[in-house]
């Protein structure tokens, strides 16, 4: 289980990666397409890059949580190990929530935008809205996992 | 027409009470924002919880923010192609024989790296990891350390280019280069106020000195860092000119510096530009999924007209400009100990813009106003972005440096005060350069 979340991971890595190195290509085009006469100046580089930037945010996110980076606010004290876990279990429990939130609506939301195309590439906007979804059920994982390592925490030094 | 169910005070206690006690339990940031918005997204039969989708899709939807994920990467190439090397030899020639040494070129090295990058929180990691080490080992105290690594970094976002002018020129519609030319005389003030603190630092600890370079390696350095050096003028230079928008400028910054890091500089390999891609990709998207959820909750303080209701007294106080200036400057720098800049600036800046303009402020006074104090807010707790990553590189709990980023704090906010007592110190610039933009 570990492996395939290990791999699940370095997926959305890559493809984070992926995406912050394609936005510099439509935003470059439109640049160039300004000043010179060397290719036309599309008007889907902006949306193009927009929609890049919405899937590199959500990707992000979600390794975030697995990662442990999205910023919290440190108001405690140093705490023993299972106080700690006794807190992320329960500020996780949150998070659950929210990712609960995301995969719920988030399909709702996807729904709405089956029929819709984006204004300038005529892109499906499906394939926009569904990262909120993805988000949702990437988050599920991730928790998932951080519920049972914590778990392993307060009863491996309960028992004791 | 109200046709709420909550009243502008009750839903500030549910937003505002929901968003503290989760913030409280560790609850991560940009998730206890979204949370907030839950309770009355499900109360308000006009609401429903789509509303979270639509604002942070909205949010992320935007051009303008995509200066933040270019500005990231431009900084984490400049590390790894070898330009920051030689803006720090650079600095070592110029500050390296004034008492703590090693410290003033962190300063100096942050004034550079501003004037290229327009993010903080990029400065203090890249900074942390360049100095922090290194200044313990010569010596200098670890909170200290941490601390002027912190505080530099504010810089970046006061020195033009800066994410913040971008966002606030995108949200309060604002002239963004009257702002890039207004920053560039308060950012100056700050890192003289900085390198003052870290002289009196250096007397009473007895910092270690460097020899003082030649005149030959001072000019040197300066031929090396000028290719580096010329990306601000092509930048701030190119967006005052109107050659590309601000957030096209940010891609030109990357674009110039990978062909310096891999034609000029010729340090660059494709591992070095995949870790940076990475880095870049985890800390805006951490950075920019905040602002979606602050977003959502912005709106829902506009739908309840809370800040009306906030600032309905206040119009009344009959303030000047300066007493307004301060009021101004003191809710940012609270706002500013809560919360990141960029969804402080969506949430409260529109909040005060009318109350600037009530009182006959200059929209670049405030505006330069309200990014000082909220880029002070980057390193003040408990959540003070820079501070706290400058803490984690040193693998130190944040209130470990608190006490010296307070008393280094102090006269920056002497400037700060400046700032507001003096308009002139910001609008000089663009009055002699840009008068145009002023209007």
């Amino acid at each position: 289980m570990k492996r395939l979340l290990d791999g699940y991971h370095r997926l959305l890595t890559w493809l984070m990666a992926a995406t912050v190195a394609i936005l510099i290509v439509p935003v470059t085009l439109q640049i160039v397409s300004r000043y010179t006469a060397l290719i036309p100046s599309w008007i889907w580089t902006e949306e193009l890059s927009r929609f890049l930037f919405i899937w590199m945010i959500m990707l992000g996110a979600m390794v975030a949580v697995r990662e442990g980076t999205h910023f919290v606010v440190d108001v405690w004290p140093q705490l023993e190990p299972r106080p700690a876990a006794l807190l992320g279990v329960v500020a996780n429990v949150f998070v659950l929530v929210f990712a609960l939130v995301f995969v719920w609506w988030g399909v709702q939301f996807v729904r709405f935008g089956w029929d819709q195309t984006s204004e300038l590439a005529e892109l499906p906007m499906t394939y926009i809205f569904i990262a909120w979804p993805v988000a949702g059920l990437t988050w599920l994982l991730f928790l998932g996992e951080a519920f049972v390592r914590d778990a392993r925490v307060l009863a491996g030094r309960g028992a004791r | 027409m109200m046709t709420a169910a909550l009243t502008p005070g009750v839903a500030a206690i549910v937003l505002f009470g929901t968003f503290f006690t989760l913030f409280l339990l560790r609850v991560p940031v940009a998730f206890a924002l979204g949370l907030a918005c839950l309770p009355s997204l499900i109360i308000e039969a006009r609401l429903s919880p789509m509303m979270l989708f639509n604002e942070t899709f909205k949010a992320y939807n935007s051009f303008i923010l995509l200066a933040v994920p270019f500005y990231l990467l431009t900084a984490n190439l400049m590390n790894v192609g070898g330009v920051t090397d030689r803006l720090v030899r650079l600095s070592r020639s110029m500050v390296g024989n004034f008492p703590g040494a090693l410290a003033q070129i962190n300063v100096v090295l942050s004034v550079f790296f501003a004037g290229i990058s327009g993010s903080s929180t990029a400065d203090a990691a890249s900074q942390s990891k360049v100095f922090i080490d290194a200044q313990v080992k010569e010596g200098y105290g670890l909170s200290f350390s941490i601390a002027i690594t912190a505080v530099s970094a504010v810089l970046a976002v006061i020195i033009p280019p800066s994410i913040l002018m971008i966002v606030w020129g995108g949200v309060i519609s604002t002239s963004i280069g009257a702002m890039y030319l207004a920053g560039f005389l308060p950012g100056l003030l700050i890192a003289a106020a900085q390198m003052v603190t870290v002289h009196v630092y250096a007397k009473i600890y007895h910092y270690p000195v460097y020899p003082r370079a030649s005149l030959k390696e001072f000019f040197y350095s300066l031929w090396i860092s000028l290719p580096a050096l010329a990306t601000a003028f092509i930048i701030v230079g190119g967006v005052l000119l109107g050659w590309f928008t601000p957030t096209e400028s940010a891609c030109v910054a990357v674009l110039y510096t990978i062909v310096l890091s891999v034609f000029i500089y010729r340090e660059m390999n494709l591992k070095n530009l995949y870790q940076s891609l990475v880095e870049t990709g985890r800390l805006s998207s951490v950075a920019l999924f905040c602002v979606g959820t602050a977003s959502a909750f912005g709106w829902l303080l506009a739908y309840y007209q809370i800040p009306r209701a906030l600032l309905e007294n206040v119009s009344t106080w009959g303030m000047g400009i300066t007493q307004a200036g301060f009021f101004i400057a003191g809710v940012f720098l609270v706002v500013g100990c809560f919360l990141d800049a960029i969804p402080a600036i969506i949430i409260f800046g529109t909040i005060l813009q009318p109350l600037a303009a009530s009182v006959g402020m200059h929209p670049i006074h405030f505006a330069i106003i309200g990014i000082v104090s909220l880029a002070f807010g980057l390193v003040t707790p408990p959540y003070g972005l820079c501070l706290m990553i400058a803490c984690s590189v040193a693998r130190v709990p944040v209130r470990f440096a608190i006490k010296d980023t307070m008393i280094m704090l102090m006269p920056m906010l002497a400037m700060l005060a400046a700032i507001i007592i003096w308009p002139e110190i910001p609008l000089i610039l663009p009055k002699l350069i840009a008068p145009e933009l002023l209007k």
